[in-house]
């Protein structure tokens, strides 16, 4: 009985600790990962899964030094670059992250007007109001009741799941596929592998989770439910991504049909999985839009504002913290009027949004080893060695493949 | 030179282009540049004390220098009267006890006790005089920023193409020093050094002081909180969040915490004991004084929106035949712990509610007379279990600042002041009060 209240305790306590990661985790899969997976899936078939599980390690690794750096010193990652790399670094690199997430933001709302088209709706009329709920959701309401309705998108994103099921998969298939890996050493190959590893940590991830643990004010004693609530989020997040491979591998990839786009993922899968997998599949992609363009803009706000020392807004007024609310509405606007232009060409936002991801993450992430291997911030909380060797390789291999995926973009 | 900086009477410097410039021995040769300056405490600005230099790249190394043994210091850089070859390079730099510029101050958060803000410091301005430099001002404007990212004459250059009066080349993002209080956490105490005389703190008001506070990050919160003194600790903790409370108790000892509660008002206390689960109330009734405890959890039986769980337990009371000049004196000598002092009750022998008096009306009265003659006609009252709604309909109606709160013997048992009623209306009515203009006369 009393192991049972104390298993009622520790329910409790992850409840309240958890959001920050399962939330960052999954903005992962916005409207560029979902585009990429299902290219990934329609083209290549099951023959790519088996690189979500080295991609489960990295996310976990890598988030979970935020988490710990958030907890130890209760600073955000921008706070902490401005106190100890001075103001120079943090400018320049936080000029260059507005950029990335402007671009990001784009394609966010390309996102949304994508599944506007697929549910018949007229963009101009769903982009405006996707742009307007954004801003209303953070401008009126508190981190608690945010979190909240960020919560509730990562659930939607389970119709993923569903949509997988709807497709009638090969198990057997599957589980073989992922446990051995199967390589092809064809250039198109490669660079899909890139493409999915590379849309998988973000640099603007880093911030965001770093600054929405330390607004939650979360104890070191508490600290490994923080850091299960980055394991379940890196997971939840891979398996979706492993879904909707599944569900382009199950239908287009068997029957030969080419796509660019999540939008042709979903037309095609219409005729072939049926009404129902149809619209999960475009609801899906509008829920993951419009999540990721709330993050996105909200937390290049919040690490600009972080570094350059200003106020930060969510509970203030447009007086008190106007850098902040202006660079949130400016992003915000800049993102939905770009979809807006007729004609506008999405093909070389989606490659600028990824070059600059490619030069700020090797930053970001040397950045946060010398952080977090700083004693005088971190205490007996530092890097064990042989954790520094593993984060050091996967840094490596992450940079590596974000440097090929910018130089990539350009020779395409 | 030393000589030129001693004529020129007042000079400012920007720590911005001291840093990093070339540092040249007595034999002009670089042994390095600039890296931080040590100050001492002295007066209300501290002074320079001794210099850290750094060489190398990308092994580096740091020295430290004297501030006897500088010749010259200026934008240009620096000269040594003694020769390089004495120094001597360690790899650490950041383990010195005192107060250090770059490590401390510059990039950091301090609290700006003048406007009441945690803000981020861009840069520093000190003050050549003789042959030392003083912290003079924190910049956190923009033209700080610029000036660090070297853009400073380029901004200059056209704001004033534009807009020649433009308010951004008026300095007036300065901070005089005397308002600051670094935040830098001695890594042994695990505490703040508190530099300015604690008034400062004093002087703002409690609830700006709980926002403040509320704007740290943790270990600032608990590093500070640590270092305050008792008067500022009961100020900051009845102003902040139930969760901050909590955390800030969990790291004080017991003794602390019996300190803190016996010098904070019984409706802030019972305010924060009805949330902590019982055992934890408990233990906190155990460490404070016995008779104030057995008032708390005597106030913590009744329930949070009834007249006793509003009301607080420190108020002024005579018996009816004290004269009114005695009243004033004891009201003057702080004998009792009470807030508000414009309503003064009058009770019998064994503490039934008589009648009440307010400070006005005892100023007015014959200094001889018995206080009974100074009472109101008539004083209205609520009971134990009196509602929120009841409460506030008297007071609206008989204009009351605080109204007596009796038991079913007719005991006074407390008062309920218009703040606590407030606050209660002001949660039913808009549920959440934020983004309120607040308006302050200076």
């Amino acid at each position: 009985m009393r192991k049972l209240k104390s298993y009622w305790v520790k329910i409790l306590i992850f409840l309240s600790v958890m959001g920050p990661g399962i939330i960052t985790a999954n903005v992962d899969n916005d409207a560029g990962g979902i585009t990429t997976y299902s290219v990934a899936g329609a083209h290549f078939g099951y023959t790519l899964i088996w690189s979500f599980i080295p991609i489960i390690i990295a996310l976990v690794i890598i988030q979970e030094m935020c988490s710990r750096m958030a907890i130890v010193t209760g600073k955000g990652l921008a706070d902490l670059i401005r106190e100890e790399f001075g103001v120079k670094v943090t400018f320049y690199a936080m000029t260059v992250l507005v950029f990335s997430n402007i671009f990001n933001t784009i394609s966010e709302f390309a996102g949304i007007a994508a599944s506007a088209e697929l549910f018949g709706i007229s963009k101009y009329l769903l982009v405006p109001i996707c742009a307007l709920f954004v801003w209303w959701l953070i401008v009126k309401g508190t981190y608690k009741s945010v979190e909240k309705v960020f919560l509730v998108a990562c659930l939607f994103y389970l119709c993923y799941i569903v949509s997988g099921f709807l497709s009638k998969p090969d198990w057997k298939m599957i589980a073989s596929s992922s446990i051995s890996p199967q390589f092809h050493f064809d250039k198109a190959y490669v660079f899909m592998l890139i493409g999915v590893v590379g849309t998988t940590i973000a640099p603007w991830m880093q911030f965001y989770q770093q600054s929405s643990i330390v607004e939650k004010g979360i104890k070191i004693e508490n600290y490994k439910y923080s850091r299960l609530d980055v394991i379940i989020g890196a997971f939840i997040v891979n398996i979706i991504a492993i879904f909707i491979i599944i569900v382009c591998a199950n239908t287009l990839f068997a029957n030969g049909i080419r796509i660019e786009t999540a939008k042709d993922a979903a037309l095609a899968l219409k005729p072939l999985a049926g009404q129902y997998c149809f619209y999960l599949f475009a609801f899906g992609l509008l829920n993951a839009s419009v999540f990721s363009a709330c993050i996105l803009p909200l937390s290049t706000a919040y690490s600009v504002c972080e570094g350059m020392g200003w106020e930060i807004g969510v509970n203030r007024t447009f007086k008190e913290a106007p850098q902040f609310y202006s660079l949130y509405t400016a992003i915000i606007a800049i993102g939905a009027a770009v979809i807006l232009i007729p004609g506008v060409k999405l093909i070389p936002i989606m490659l600028i949004s990824q070059a600059t991801n490619g030069i700020l993450l090797p930053f970001v992430l040397v950045f946060m080893l010398l952080l977090v291997n700083n004693k005088r911030l971190m205490g007996k909380y530092t890097n064990s060695g042989f954790y520094n060797f593993f984060t050091i390789l996967i840094m490596a291999g992450m940079i590596l493949l974000s440097l090929i995926l910018f130089f990539t973009s350009f020779i395409k | 030179m030393i000589t030129s900086i001693a004529n020129a009477t007042k000079m400012f410097i920007f720590f911005s282009e001291l840093m990093d410039r070339p540092v040249l021995d007595k034999d002009g040769r670089r042994i390095g540049e600039i890296y931080d300056l040590i100050v001492k405490p002295s007066q209300v600005y501290p002074v320079s004390d001794g210099l850290i230099i750094r060489k190398g790249f990308p092994n580096r190394k740091y020295a430290l220098i004297n501030w006897q043994d500088i010749e010259r210091i200026d934008k240009e850089g620096c000269t040594l009267k003694t020769q390089g070859s004495a120094l001597n390079y360690i790899e650490v730099h950041d383990d010195k006890k005192e107060l250090t510029l770059r490590r401390d101050i510059l990039d950091q958060q301090v609290v700006d006790t003048y406007n009441h803000k945690v803000i981020r410091v861009n840069d520093i301005q000190l003050l050549i005089v003789d042959h030392a430099l003083m912290i003079a001002h924190v910049d956190i404007g923009g033209r700080g920023l610029f000036r660090r990212l070297g853009f400073e004459k380029m901004v200059d250059l056209i704001v004033n193409l534009f807009n020649p009066k433009a308010k951004y080349l008026k300095n007036e993002h300065l901070i005089s020093w005397k308002y600051i209080q670094p935040l830098t956490i001695n890594p042994v105490s695990m505490s703040i050094k508190i530099d300015m005389p604690q008034k400062n703190l004093t002087n703002i008001p409690a609830a700006d002081l709980g926002d403040i506070f509320l704007d740290l990050n943790i270990n600032h919160q608990i590093a500070l909180f640590k270092s305050l003194n008792l008067a500022n600790k009961a100020k900051i903790f009845t102003n902040i969040d139930f969760k901050t409370q909590r955390l800030l108790l969990e790291e004080s000892t017991d003794q602390q915490i019996s300190e803190l509660f016996n010098n904070i008002p019984s409706d802030e206390a019972t305010d924060f004991l009805e949330k902590l689960p019982q055992d934890k109330t408990k233990h906190i009734l155990n460490l404070i004084e016995n008779k104030y405890s057995k008032r708390l959890s005597q106030l913590l039986g009744y329930s949070g929106d009834s007249a006793g769980g509003l009301m607080t337990t420190e108020y002024i009371a005579f018996a009816k035949d004290t004269p009114v000049q005695s009243a004033l004196n004891q009201i003057k000598e702080r004998k009792f712990k009470s807030e508000p002092v414009q309503s003064i009750y009058i009770i019998d022998e064994t503490g039934h509610l008589i009648n009440a008096t307010n400070l006005r009306r005892l100023i007015m009265a014959g200094p001889e007379e018995p206080i009974q003659n100074s009472a109101f006609p008539k004083t209205y009252f609520v009971r134990l279990d009196s509602s929120v709604k009841e409460v506030a309909y008297l007071m609206e109606k008989y204009k009351y600042f605080a109204i007596p709160v009796v038991d079913e013997n007719n005991i006074l048992q407390g008062i309920i002041t218009v703040d606590d009623i407030l606050s209660q209306l002001i949660a039913f009515a808009w549920r959440r009060l934020k983004k309120i203009k607040i308006f302050q006369a200076t």
